[in-house]
């Protein structure tokens, strides 16, 4: 793909929400270089509001907030709104982030976070957002590395040399690249693949996507396509 | 009524006890038809040797040796044989010592005297001993009873596990009742739990309520076979009077009796069949003595309980004594070289040293979050949500941290995928935590230019992780300790960082999810962790 995302990006608002002043000041430092202008709240609905009213490119949004439950907040959120929204959060348990990942949030970083890595996570949303649905899910051929994806035809050919797929490993590997670049919890994934149904697969999807790997990755202990979130899910990188 | 009695104990008695550990009582030793045989005989010789010389015997000399054997027979053979002996030493003092000889006819009055006072005198000292005898066997028996008890009482308390005495006591309690099921409860605040339960299936037929309302009234009470509850007032206390009426205890479903030590309640039980059961007048007595057991073992596992309680307690409260030094001295430290960096800096100082407050801060980071797991890892607050998992992703998510903070290229792994993927069945997070702090100090503690090697493999039920370094190891006196929290070894280099809490932490982790965690020194040199974890199943088909 062409790459206007390696191009500097500036957006009008980025809404930051935190009951603390000493963090939105640290985001209005780090972040002055990429939006116009950040508009600041001290409480959920507040920020509500001023997301609703400053139409922001992207929202950060802290658990903690004295006057309502961050999850509650981010689901209110994405009643209207579909920008990307990054969770800042100290409580930094894995099972958290699936549960924010599953409530509409697009990303998480954890406090105490180091403002370069503020910076690449807004970054990749903002991107992620202005490149609008995933151009890879559009192509009938995908090439990384040395690997060939064609989505039409149902062959994936690495060096030249077909490798086989089961259905299974097709659907899964469908789903990562109509969500690729975005983080898929378990339960997307499993969604995305089987639909609701629940059964045995649903245990075994870690297996599924492990078998997947070792068909697909160069080194499938360090993989470069199929990236692992731990415990929360995985994101499908082709390198954008 | 004795006689009743005992013929009841003998009925009911322990009859379908096991015979191992209680040591069933002798009957009578010798048999009752030698006994016969025996006095029988002696009568004869005596009452042959005094015919010969009957001219020269007084009938009291007569009288007197044959009273003697009566009494000998009916002391050692019973009322039946002194009776029998009587008889026929009567008769053959009439045919053979009374004259006119030879014929039952008496022709002197007085003689008739002599021969009821002989009849009566015999049959009196027979029956006299007899009751005695019985007696005496009551008082056996009860021994007996006593015995049996304190064997109980010994076996069970000796129990290695409190709860494994309960269900011993159900089972004897069971048996001695002769019931199908016998279950002992803990009171648990207002609740009741079960706590231990004879071997079989429990009979569901009993009301839910019988043993709350046996509790709530303080009161053994039954529940009959039309539905009905009745409370039994003191009917199965150990105290109640033996001349007190019995009580009826027939077409029972249920029976349930509040456990009491020390006139506290700790417990219920309750004894269930499928069919109408009855209890006798003697198992009633025996089954008040047996709860009492039963109320101690009940007890025994409250105080256990509250010991492990307590235990736990303490283990947390060295923790926190070793927390609050380690507050003092780690935390205080990196806080001291901020200050001093962050007022260096302010006052015109290098702002590149700004640096040092960002990795002192991390530092401080990493410690925090060690803490709070520890902490949540003694008061079992972590969370631990074991799935199946393939090593690839884990031992893959573990490498992806190490190698972003130590760079890439030092660590070999070898993961034994040959033909199907490994799999374990573990909890994500807490084996990448395990992995990464494994990875790290193996990198930490080893030579910049030495390999580090991780293998995995599947071995009989277990996945085996194996991280190993060419280090200079840990020394063989430190080797005991290292998984105690803010451990750290002699042999440490100066500089080397660490808050003493990640193998405590590591080793934890692992036996949360079922695992173990432990350590071995390398032939030759460096260190060996082996981490194993359950091992998983993957799909049957890939399909």
């Amino acid at each position: 793909m062409a790459n206007p995302a390696r191009e500097p990006l500036v957006v009008d608002a980025i809404l930051i929400i935190d009951d603390e002043p000493q963090i939105r000041r640290v985001v209005r430092n780090s972040l002055a270089d990429i939006a116009r202008r950040i508009a600041e709240a001290s409480t959920a609905a507040e920020g509500v509001d001023l997301a609703a009213a400053e139409q922001p490119s992207l929202i950060l949004l802290d658990l903690g907030l004295p006057d309502r439950d961050g999850l509650d907040v981010c689901r209110d959120l994405r009643t209207f709104t579909s920008v990307p929204i990054i969770v800042l959060s100290a409580r930094h348990s894995d099972r958290e982030k699936e549960k924010l990942l599953d409530s509409g949030a697009d990303d998480y970083v954890t406090k105490p976070f180091s403002t370069l890595e503020l910076k690449a996570r807004v970054r990749a949303q903002l991107r992620r957002a202005a490149a609008g649905p995933s151009d890879a899910r559009h192509k009938a051929l995908i090439t990384v590395d040395d690997l060939a994806i064609d989505l039409v035809g149902r062959t994936v050919q690495r060096a030249g040399v077909e490798v086989h797929l089961t259905p299974t490993e097709w659907n899964l590997l469908r789903a990562f690249i109509a969500h690729a670049g975005q983080t898929l919890t378990h339960s997307q994934l499993f969604a995305a693949v089987w639909g609701s149904a629940a059964g045995d697969a649903q245990q075994y999807l870690r297996v599924y996507v492990g078998q997947l790997r070792r068909k697909l990755e160069v080194d499938p202990v360090r993989p470069r396509l199929i990236r692992t979130e731990p415990a929360v899910g995985y994101r499908f990188d082709l390198g954008q | 009524m004795t006689e009743v009695s005992r013929a009841a104990t003998e009925e009911h008695d322990f009859a379908a006890l096991p015979a191992g550990p209680w040591p069933r009582a002798e009957r009578r030793t010798v048999l009752p038809l030698r006994q016969w045989f025996l006095w029988f005989a002696v009568l004869l010789v005596v009452g042959a040797v005094m015919w010969t010389v009957r001219t020269r015997l007084d009938k009291a000399h007569v009288v007197l040796a044959f009273l003697l054997i009566v009494l000998g027979g009916s002391s050692a053979g019973g009322r039946a044989l002194g009776v029998s002996l009587a008889g026929v030493a009567f008769l053959a003092f009439d045919w053979f010592f009374l004259p006119p000889y030879n014929t039952f006819v008496i022709s002197d009055p007085l003689d008739w005297l002599v021969l009821i006072a002989f009849l009566v005198t015999g049959v009196v000292a027979a029956q006299l001993l007899e009751w005695r005898r019985q007696e005496t066997e009551l008082a056996r028996q009860r021994a007996d009873e006593i015995d049996r008890l304190a064997t109980l009482g010994a076996e069970t308390l000796n129990a290695p596990r409190a709860e494994d005495a309960l269900g011993a006591i159900a089972n004897v309690i069971r048996q001695a009742m002769g019931t199908e099921y016998c279950e002992i409860f803990l009171r648990d605040g207002s609740a009741l739990r079960l706590a231990g339960h004879s071997p079989g299936e429990r009979q569901a037929s009993e009301q839910a309520g019988l043993l709350a309302y046996a509790v709530e009234r303080a009161e053994a009470a039954a529940e009959r076979s039309d539905g009905t509850l009745t409370l039994l007032g003191d009917a199965l206390s150990s105290s109640r009077s033996l001349e007190a009426p019995p009580v009826l205890l027939a077409d029972l479903l249920a029976l349930g009796i509040p456990l009491r030590v020390r006139d506290r309640i700790v417990g219920a039980l309750r004894l269930s069949s499928s069919r109408p059961f009855s209890v006798s007048d003697d198992q009633r007595r025996i089954l008040g003595a047996l709860a009492y057991y039963a109320a101690l073992g009940a007890e025994r596992v409250r105080l256990a309980g509250a010991e492990e309680e307590a235990e736990s307690l303490r283990r947390a409260d060295r923790l926190k004594d070793a927390l609050l030094a380690s507050v003092s001295h780690d935390l205080r430290t990196p806080l001291t070289a901020i200050k001093g960096i962050a007022n260096e800096v302010w006052n015109g100082g290098d702002p590149h040293r700004a640096q040092i407050i960002e990795d002192e801060a991390d530092r401080l980071n990493v410690l925090v979050g060690d803490l709070l797991e520890l902490s949540q890892l003694n008061a079992g607050s972590l969370r631990v949500t074991t799935a199946l998992n393939t090593v690839d992703e884990v031992v893959g998510a573990a490498l992806e941290r190490v190698e972003a903070a130590h760079g890439a290229g030092r660590i070999d792994v070898h993961i034994a995928n040959e033909g199907d993927i490994l799999v374990g069945q573990f909890d994500f997070a807490h084996t990448m935590r395990v992995l990464t702090n494994l990875l790290e100090n193996a990198l930490k503690y080893s030579p910049t230019d030495s390999p580090v090697t991780l293998r995995a493999w599947k071995d009989h039920g277990v996945v085996r992780f194996v991280v190993e370094d060419e280090g200079a190891g840990i020394q063989a006196s430190d080797a005991g300790r290292i998984f105690e929290p803010f451990f750290r070894g002699s042999g440490i280099p100066d500089g080397t960082r660490g808050t003493g809490l990640g193998l405590s932490i590591a080793r934890q982790l692992a036996e949360v999810q079922g695992g173990t965690l432990t350590y071995e020194a390398r032939t030759g040199r460096g260190s060996r962790f082996m981490l194993a974890l359950p091992a998983g199943v993957g799909p049957s088909v890939s399909s």
